[in-house]
């Protein structure tokens, strides 16, 4: 949430405009890097070098936008008197020829030494990741070859360099974490790669940033930075079957209404690879591809309706269920961790 | 007069160093791009593909110093003052000759700025 | 040195007089419904100029609804597939019916003004331009009205938009609207290119050309190297909707990516086709305010040209994200950061020439420095997403957005605005009101900083593009609230401009009411459907500063065409560089033909988009007859040699191979022509570089026999066809008809030949993109070949009616240059799909 600094209440007789524009302008400030999905708020090496170029270039683009409307004002409105020719020509020079060369020149080559270092290689682990529509199929590589398989979260470990896979079998999507990185698009047909260098351990938020269909703004994921040891503990955990202590009512429902053709959860019998894989989905942040709080009510609602949460989705609803085997399902489902 | 000393200058004479420029561009690409797509895999090494381009850089700023030196001596920037505004056929010339030399300054460095890239990174990634 | 033209001796009243009835008869344009039969620039731009803006106005709606869904996060205004089709269409609207239609449409009004001409060379090309823009408009704002709009996107990447379960029509709807823009663009081009170059006033040398026609003249060559990808593209895209050819799909060889090359070969281009005009009415504008000549004349040659070429290095600045190699995404950055420099150029040349000037305020002067705050933030923004590092995290936010509305309403909408308060007068005849526009400024200047100023930071927030909603508590609710709030105020400025424009008003504004020196002010305002009373001699870059006595003189008839006494409309063609008089040149007057070629054209397209395709072709063909009854009509040979046009000049009428306007139209579209089959050839070597194996193993065809055999046979159709034009000038008409009738017949042969290799040797175009490309290109060199076929079957009938002789020649000699061209296409076709497969 943005934090918004509240303002003594002083009376003004006509300061109601002034005081909400006053307030929203320091709410801003204030919360101005703010936010899970803010590439102001840096938690990766890519991040933080491009906010750095930010703000640089900022301070410059103020600067030079003051000079230069400042001059046009000034020549306009200010002193609109004849100024001498040569020094107007000598303007056309300066101003529009050698300074901007120098400093498009300097800012070029920053800009060209700075993306190798984006692209480096790997630390060891690797992560291919697949854009569905509309939902993020996860799958880690371990650096001695190890497979786990996930779906619509990120967790990685902090301090360390990691490779991203991407590719995407029907359209074109594209994962950003700006907290983190620049993004880089899934394309069907080629295998792209990005690389992922976190530095703090957070929950971060991800998003699809390449449009894909009528739920693409519906599509994001979790980010979970761990420290080392803690991420290498949950891998481990990740890979092995489920884990539930529930009622086999849900698991039985869940088999029994085929949700299994779609669905994977080590473990069992359900080994579909159409959906997402759900074999630890109750340690999830969120659900639905980084839309819902994982609740039990949240996916009770979305067994029985993911159209309506996520127009064009391709999961058939399950509403004609009754209700308390949708919530067996989704009680089960939560308890997977 | 030899045939690229040519008396006077034309809007093809005009065009000539951004066409140069623009010749660089499209070799610099098409040799970067075909080799890291025939490579092998983001880390290969691009050096006969740097060095194609940096022969490319030489000949075009070449030929662009070639067009701006002839253009120089079409602006007469001794003999007459800007604006060349005057309806006679030396005007045209100078103005002619004035716009080629800062079209020649211009895709100068333009081949220089498109040459960077080649100077400053090495492999596919 | 040449002795300088006197205009003539000044005529009794009553001769001046019947000359000016005269003019007018032939000039003005009918009255009732013979109006809308109009080709003079004066109506037509007059047209183009209302429905590019009430186009703006659609889609400015269109722009509102999308700021009202995204006020609150995650509202439900408007549903997923709702939004997607109101922001694809606002895209969609604002790029191809307003922003480029409308630097036509102001080119067409202006531009024969400033260059002293009666007219542009091609009126009827100009209103078929006009109503194939119209129609293709309607069209597709008309979509959503029947949720049948676009919805992917302005730029509608594939696979998503060629998935034809995915993309309803909407997806055919773009590209038919696409098309007729397509068609207007090279319209326009043609008219510009040959306008600025060949009918100049005698005088007007090149180095004291009004810098609009500078402008323009470079955008006119920029569309001929734009526009054609985006239609190669175009025919791909299609052929894969339509019949499942698959170029864009990888499961059969296809890559998504060749689309956005092909796009955005366009797309980079495109923008700058559309901030250069804009700026060009501000090199007109700031010195009338500045009261002096323009510092840095040359500059803005530098400045037009510049840009013009630099923008076409700039593309794949919008794939920085698709995993191309850094060296490659480096070129981009390079050439987008070189490419601030002209840019910058131009607007340090306007604020040198208001320092060496005296500024006056006026409301023009308000709009273009409102312009420049607004362009320069975008402009510096732009070299920001220049650096490929920074653009991997804003590209397709909102931070983006906030660019690219910075640079297209501050280089594009307020100097256009500024344009309207100039210009005003001469289109209508008043002045708008000082008052409302100072409301007018202020309300749309603030409007759109609150608006787009945040926007920067939502998307630096994360907030991506193309979302119909966001959950609370990210941090984006209050900046989406101020940027809608914004918005509104921004349409309500603009609402007060169209207030000013439709009320009705008083005083009269006046010859001249800015002072200006250029010679779009020559006349009365509004501007007489004469355009001119008579066409100047010029020897200035501001004549009405320099040559105090040339208004008079051209008012009272005494310089050239002072006069219409064979009831015909006429204007001067001159040569590119020293505007000497070559020609007195014949241009058509009022018709519906053009109207009616549109509509065919029109039917053609249209029908073919809900796939009625026999009615489709029916109109296809009824359009190439009219357009073939409409060539044959204005090509009439001019009853005599040469004729007296005043001021004791004499000048031919009729013209024939490279010196006249007609070779250039032709050589111009060819132009275009040739840079859309380059895109194809691109096409397949783009799938040869993404693929190990291209053509696929085993050799797939089409073989070498029949391609080689259509190649020669094409060729020897070429020489024949050279030869009929040689035979003619030599006064055989036996000779030209029986070479053409060889020639057609070895083309009717090529052609089959070009179409038997691949058929024959079993290329199923739907299977795999090889043979996809090489149907596309025998298709497109055959296509070629038969459009070839009917030039010399006409040249044949134009030569049995007697209207083709040994004198008076276009015909052929259009046809020769024609073949020139299709020769070239079916060689390296030929090469491409026969020879390159053996050393693959």
């Amino acid at each position: 949430m943005t934090s918004q600094t509240t303002r003594a209440r002083r009376p003004r007789p006509n300061g109601v405009v002034l005081r909400a524009a006053a307030i929203a302008g320091a709410g801003l400030l204030a919360g101005g890097c703010d936010g899970p999905q803010s590439m102001l708020n840096p938690a990766g090496t890519e991040a933080e070098r491009v906010a750095e170029l930010f703000k640089v270039m900022l301070v410059g683009a103020v600067l030079i936008w003051a000079a230069v409307i400042g001059l046009a004002v000034y020549a306009a409105v200010v002193r609109p008197g004849a100024h001498p020719e040569r020094h107007a020509s000598a303007l056309i020079v300066c101003g529009g020829a050698l300074v901007p060369t120098v400093i498009l020149g300097a800012l070029l080559t920053y800009g060209l030494q700075l993306m190798p270092s984006l692209r480096a290689e790997s630390d060891g682990l690797r992560v291919t990741v697949t854009g569905e529509q509309f939902w993020w199929r996860v799958r880690y590589t371990t650096p001695d070859g190890a497979e786990v398989t996930a779906a619509n979260e990120l967790r990685l470990p902090a301090g360390a360099r990691v490779e991203l896979l991407l590719d995407s079998p029907e359209v074109i999507h594209s994962l950003w974490v700006p907290a983190i990185a620049g993004k880089m698009d899934m394309v069907p047909g080629r295998t792209t790669r990005l690389v992922l260098e976190p530095t703090r351990p957070g929950l971060y938020r991800g998003v699809c940033a390449e449009f894909c269909g009528p739920s693409h703004a519906l599509m994001a994921f979790a980010v979970e930075v761990m420290e080392p040891a803690r991420f290498d503990e949950w891998l481990r955990r990740e890979a092995g079957p489920a884990t539930a202590d529930a009622p086999e009512a849900g698991r039985r429902l869940f088999l029994a209404h085929g949700c299994g053709a779609c669905h994977t959860v080590r473990g069992t019998e359900a080994n579909g690879v159409v959906g997402p894989d759900l074999t630890r989905i109750g340690s999830r942040h969120t659900i639905a591809a980084g839309i819902l709080e994982n609740t039990q009510e949240n996916r009770e609602r979305f067994i029985a309706e993911p159209d309506a949460v996520k127009p064009g989705v391709r999961m058939p609803g399950f509403a004609m269920l009754p209700a308390p085997d949708v919530a067996a399902i989704a009680s089960w489902l939560g308890d997977l961790r | 007069m030899r045939w690229f000393q040519r008396a006077n200058p034309t809007l093809w004479t005009l065009l000539t160093p951004p066409t140069v420029w623009a010749l660089h561009f499209m070799v610099s690409y098409v040799v970067a791009a075909v080799y890291c797509a025939k490579a092998d895999g983001p880390f290969s090494a691009l050096g006969p593909a740097r060095l194609t381009i940096g022969v490319a850089t030489v000949l075009a700023l070449a030929v662009i110093a070639a067009a701006g030196w002839q253009a120089l001596r079409h602006a007469e920037f001794a003999v007459a003052e800007r604006p060349h505004d005057d309806d006679t056929s030396a005007d045209r010339d100078r103005q002619l000759g004035f716009a080629t030399v800062l079209l020649s300054a211009l895709s100068l460095v333009a081949v220089v700025f498109s040459a960077l890239p080649a100077l400053l990174i090495w492999d596919c990634r | 040195m040449t002795d300088a033209p006197v205009p003539a001796p000044l005529a009794d009243d009553a001769s001046r007089r019947a000359q000016e009835e005269r003019l007018l008869a032939v000039w003005s344009a009918g009255k009732g419904f013979r109006y809308w039969a109009a080709v003079n620039n004066t109506e037509i731009g007059l047209w183009y100029t209302a429905t590019a803006f009430l186009f703006m106005l659609f889609g400015g709606v269109l722009a509102l609804l999308i700021r009202a869904q995204l006020a609150v996060p995650e509202n439900d205004l408007l549903s997923a597939g709702l939004y997607n089709q109101v922001f694809t269409l606002h895209g969609t609207v604002m790029m191809f019916l307003f922003a480029v239609p409308m630097f036509e449409a102001v080119a067409i009004l202006l531009l024969p003004q400033m260059l002293g001409a009666r007219d542009l060379p091609f009126p009827r090309l100009s209103a078929y331009g006009y109503w194939c823009f119209a129609i293709g408009g309607v069209f597709v704002c008309g979509s959503i009205f029947f949720g049948a709009a676009p919805d992917g996107g302005w730029f509608m990447y594939p696979p998503l938009s060629t998935d034809t379960e995915q993309a309803g029509i909407g997806a055919d709807i773009w590209l038919l609207g696409l098309g007729f823009i397509e068609i207007a663009a090279i319209a326009a081009a043609v008219e510009l290119i040959v306008g600025v170059l060949k009918c100049r006033p005698p005088g007007m040398r090149i180095n004291l050309m009004p810098l609009y026609a500078w402008y323009v003249l470079i955008i006119g060559g920029m569309i001929l190297f734009a526009f054609p990808p985006l239609i190669a593209g175009d025919i791909l895209f299609e052929l894969e909707r339509m019949f499942d050819w698959p170029f864009f799909d990888p499961a059969r060889g296809g890559d998504p990516i060749l689309w956005q090359h092909l796009f955005w070969i366009f797309g980079h281009p495109e923008v700058y086709i559309i901030f250069l005009p804009s700026i060009a009415l501000l090199a007109m504008i700031v010195p009338t305010f500045a009261q002096r000549p323009i510092v840095g004349y040359s500059w803005i040659v530098l400045a037009a040209v510049g840009t013009g070429f630099l923008s076409f290095g700039l593309w794949a600045h919008h794939m920085y994200t698709i995993g191309l190699p850094a060296i490659s995404l480096g070129f981009f950055s390079a050439a987008s950061e070189a490419v601030a420099i002209p840019t910058g150029v131009q607007i340090f040349v306007f604020i040198a020439t208001m320092l060496a000037g005296r500024v006056i305020f006026s409301v023009p002067m308000l709009f273009a420095t409102g312009a420049l705050a607004i362009f320069v933030l975008g402009g510096l923004t732009g070299v920001m997403v220049a650096l490929a590092p920074f653009d991997w995290q804003v590209h397709d936010s909102h931070f983006v957005v906030a660019h690219l509305h910075y640079t297209l309403i501050g280089g594009m909408f307020f100097p256009v605005l500024a344009g309207l308060y100039y210009y005003f007068p001469i289109a209508v005849g008043r002045q708008l009101s000082e008052r409302l526009a100072k409301w007018a400024f202020w309300l749309m200047f603030t409007g759109f900083n609150v608006a787009f100023l945040p926007m920067h930071l939502t998307g630096m927030r994360g907030m991506p593009r193309r979302v119909f909603t966001y959950p609370a508590g990210i941090g984006w609710d209050w900046l989406n609230l101020i940027s809608t709030i914004g918005a509104f105020v921004f349409a309500a400025g603009v609402l007060v401009v169209a207030w000013d424009v439709l009320r009705p008003r008083r005083a009269p504004s006046g010859r001249n009411p800015w002072n200006a020196g250029t010679l779009e002010w020559l006349g009365e305002t509004p501007a007489r459907s004469w355009g001119v009373r008579s066409i100047p001699h010029v020897s200035s870059r501001y004549p009405l500063w320099e040559q105090p006595l040339l208004v008079r003189q051209v008012e009272d008839g005494r310089w050239y065409l002072p006069d219409a006494p064979e009831g015909l409309r006429e204007t001067l063609v001159t040569s590119p560089l020293d505007a000497k008089p070559e020609q007195c040149l014949r241009i058509p007057g009022d018709s519906f033909v053009p109207m009616l070629a549109a509509a065919l054209t029109g039917g053609a397209f249209i029908l073919s988009t809900f796939h009625l395709f026999v009615p489709a072709a029916v109109s296809a063909v009824a359009a190439l007859l009219v357009i073939l009854q409409w060539l044959w009509s204005v090509t009439r040979a001019p009853e005599v040699e040469s004729k007296d046009v005043g001021a004791g000049l004499r000048l031919p009428l009729y013209a024939s191979g490279p010196a006249s306007v007609g070779w250039w139209a032709m050589f111009i579209t060819l132009i275009a022509d040739l840079s859309a089959f380059a895109s194809l050839v691109f096409a397949y070597f783009f799938y040869w570089t993404i693929h190990p194996d291209f053509p696929p193993s085993p050799p797939a065809g089409p073989g070498q026999f029949w391609p080689l055999l259509a190649a020669g046979l094409a060729l020897a159709a070429w020489v024949a066809t050279l030869l009929a034009r040689s035979r003619n000038g030599a006064g055989s008409t036996v000779g030209l008809r029986l070479w053409l009738a060889v020639a057609t017949t070895l083309a009717v042969a090529a052609t089959a030949a070009l179409v038997w290799g691949p058929w024959t040797t079993g290329l199923d175009p739907t299977v795999h993109a090889y043979p996809a490309t090489v149907w596309v290109l025998s298709g497109w060199a055959a296509l070629h070949l038969l459009i070839g076929v009917v030039m010399q079957l006409y040249c044949i009938a134009r030569s049995a009616a007697g209207a083709l002789t040994a004198r008076h020649d276009i015909d052929i000699r259009n046809t020769a240059l024609y073949w020139h061209f299709a020769a070239i296409t079916v060689a390296v076709t030929v090469a491409v799909v026969a020879l390159f497969p053996l050393v693959a």
